[in-house]
């Protein structure tokens, strides 16, 4: 989806006030939100899958503040898992004792939160690209990891994000072995990571992943590394699960 | 007459056997203490410790709780009013050989329960199916002498333990995942590679819980009398089967009839022999 072009048709992400009417606009999304009475406002969402929601919302004054924000891509099509598996378009080759720096896009959804005494409730989610929002699964049927699964490419930088459907996420990846390596997919739970809003574009906390030794097996550590950047930290819309590391295989 | 000189003379009222009216009033009293501890050592047990546990573990655990303490004040309303139970256990050996053979299948379906609770082969919640009695569900719970599942139908039956845990059991939620299959036949003058292509798109597009990895995965089954049958398989996430199984061979048909790739009627070629 080229989206440099036509983000400017679309909202912003950002907080809003709403008094009387505000229309927001996604690609293939049309969110509203409209005052019924006094203190009552009407929200509904339409989706390009045809999925419409409508809520009411109480509000003690006459007026409510609301949140667009980029989220963690885990609950299209509904909440199954804390990890993703990135499968990235092109094979990655890391030399023996070597080091790369690389930025991938990762899917993001968008979620649209109520301020309330500068607390956020999570409202409602949106996805702008639910075709790349599938699952996937890391090992064996009975004792493997389900993922949610996104075939994404390779970004130039953490500016190259895809308006509303991919932020950028950086990933250090070290081979400590001492033969090449190919590295072709990433799994992590997500929980672990930040996302980062400016304008349309979003970014998220990055991974630093240690292809090592452990006993006879070759593994990959994957640890989440936290970013330093200037962008507004969207809100939260899962639990938060903290310090949890995957240890994947390697082929 | 004072307090004293009545329990006095309570305890010289003989029942039978050296046991008084004083010794079965405090034996009364003993129990009733009994009782009242091991209800709010139950209470106190559900409120604090049973939210942590599996709702089977924390059913039996209770049980036992509550029984242990009330046979334990027994025991000591027994002791302290030395009472000699050797009698009571003759008769009681003699009675529970008869009883026994009486009540073979409740001690068996007890047992089972026991070892049911030891081995776990499922739990408070598991969607099951117990192929040898045809039963499909979700396990309520694994009592004392029965368990109860709830069928899919909305119904509860009521299975001795017995008999669930000699059956073979077939756990629908212990994998991560699980695997929906349908097989369709398509017409010979059609080309296979397409009309898998078209599945597999079609599947892509409008089922997403079905996982892209692994890939659905197709198998031309056999090249039967009517058609080519190729069987599809896809994996889903273990609890969404009915955004799966059921809706699978709509997909299925869907993006067949979308490319113009023909399901045929079953047919027959009759040839008549020239005279």
């Amino acid at each position: 989806m080229s989206t440099d072009d036509s983000s400017n048709e679309f909202s912003k992400y950002g907080v809003y006030d709403v008094s009387e009417r505000l229309d927001l606009f996604l690609p293939n999304i049309s969110i509203k939100f409209e005052r019924v009475s006094e203190n009552a406002f009407f929200y509904s969402r339409a989706d390009s899958e045809g999925n419409v929601s409508e809520k009411m919302i109480p509000a003690k004054s006459n007026q409510i503040q609301i949140e667009l924000a980029p989220i963690r891509p885990l609950n299209h099509p509904a909440r199954r898992t804390n990890y993703v598996f990135l499968k990235f378009d092109k094979e990655i080759y890391l030399s023996e004792d070597s080091a790369a720096t690389i930025y991938v896009h990762c899917p993001i959804e968008i979620g649209i939160f109520l301020i309330h005494d500068q607390h956020r409730e999570s409202l409602d989610w949106v996805t702008c690209n639910p075709l790349n929002s599938r699952f996937g699964l890391y090992g064996p049927p009975d004792t493997g990891t389900l993922c949610k699964l996104a075939e994404v490419s390779l970004a130039t930088d953490m500016s190259d994000s895809i308006s509303y459907v991919e932020g950028v996420m950086k990933i250090l990846i070290e081979n400590s072995l001492n033969t090449g390596q190919n590295f072709s997919k990433v799994i992590f739970p997500i929980t672990d990571h930040s996302v980062y809003y400016d304008d349309s574009k979003a970014i998220l906390d990055g991974l630093k992943v240690t292809l090592k030794k452990r006993a006879v097996v070759s593994v990959a550590d994957v640890q989440p590394e936290k970013i330093q950047t200037d962008w507004i930290e969207s809100p939260t819309w899962e639990t938060f699960s903290k310090h949890t590391t995957v240890e994947m295989g390697l082929e | 007459m004072t307090p004293l000189d009545f329990l006095q003379s309570l305890s010289e009222i003989e029942i039978v056997g050296g046991l008084t009216v004083l010794s079965l009033l405090i034996g009364g009293i003993i129990m009733a203490v009994g009782i009242i501890v091991a209800k709010i050592a139950k209470m106190i047990f559900y409120k604090y410790y049973a939210p942590t546990l599996p709702q089977d573990t924390a059913k039996n655990l209770s049980k036992i709780i509550y029984f242990g303490i009330i046979i334990i004040a027994f025991l000591t309303f027994t002791s302290s009013q030395g009472l000699d139970l050797s009698g009571l256990l003759v008769a009681g050996g003699i009675f529970a050989v008869v009883i026994g053979f009486a009540t073979q299948s409740v001690v068996s379906n007890l047992i089972s329960g026991v070892f049911l609770m030891v081995e776990k082969p499922a739990k408070h919640g598991d969607t099951l199916q117990i192929p040898d009695m045809g039963i499909s569900g979700t396990l309520l719970d694994i009592g004392t002498f029965s368990s109860r599942v709830r069928k899919f139908d909305g119904t509860v039956i009521r299975i001795p333990n017995e008999k669930f845990f000699t059956s073979n059991i077939r756990s629908l939620t212990s994998s991560t995942v699980r695997r929906a299959e349908a097989m369709v036949g398509i017409a010979y003058k059609d080309d296979i590679e397409q009309a898998i292509a078209a599945i597999k798109n079609e599947i892509r597009m409008t089922m997403p819980f079905v996982l892209m990895v692994p890939e659905p995965e197709f198998r031309v089954e056999e090249l039967g009398d009517s058609s080519v049958n190729i069987q599809v398989l896809v994996w889903h996430p273990r609890d969404d089967w009915s955004q799966a199984q059921p809706i699978l061979l709509t997909t299925v048909k869907r993006a067949l009839d979308k490319t113009g790739i023909e399901i045929p009627f079953p047919q027959r070629v009759i040839w008549e022999a020239k005279e």
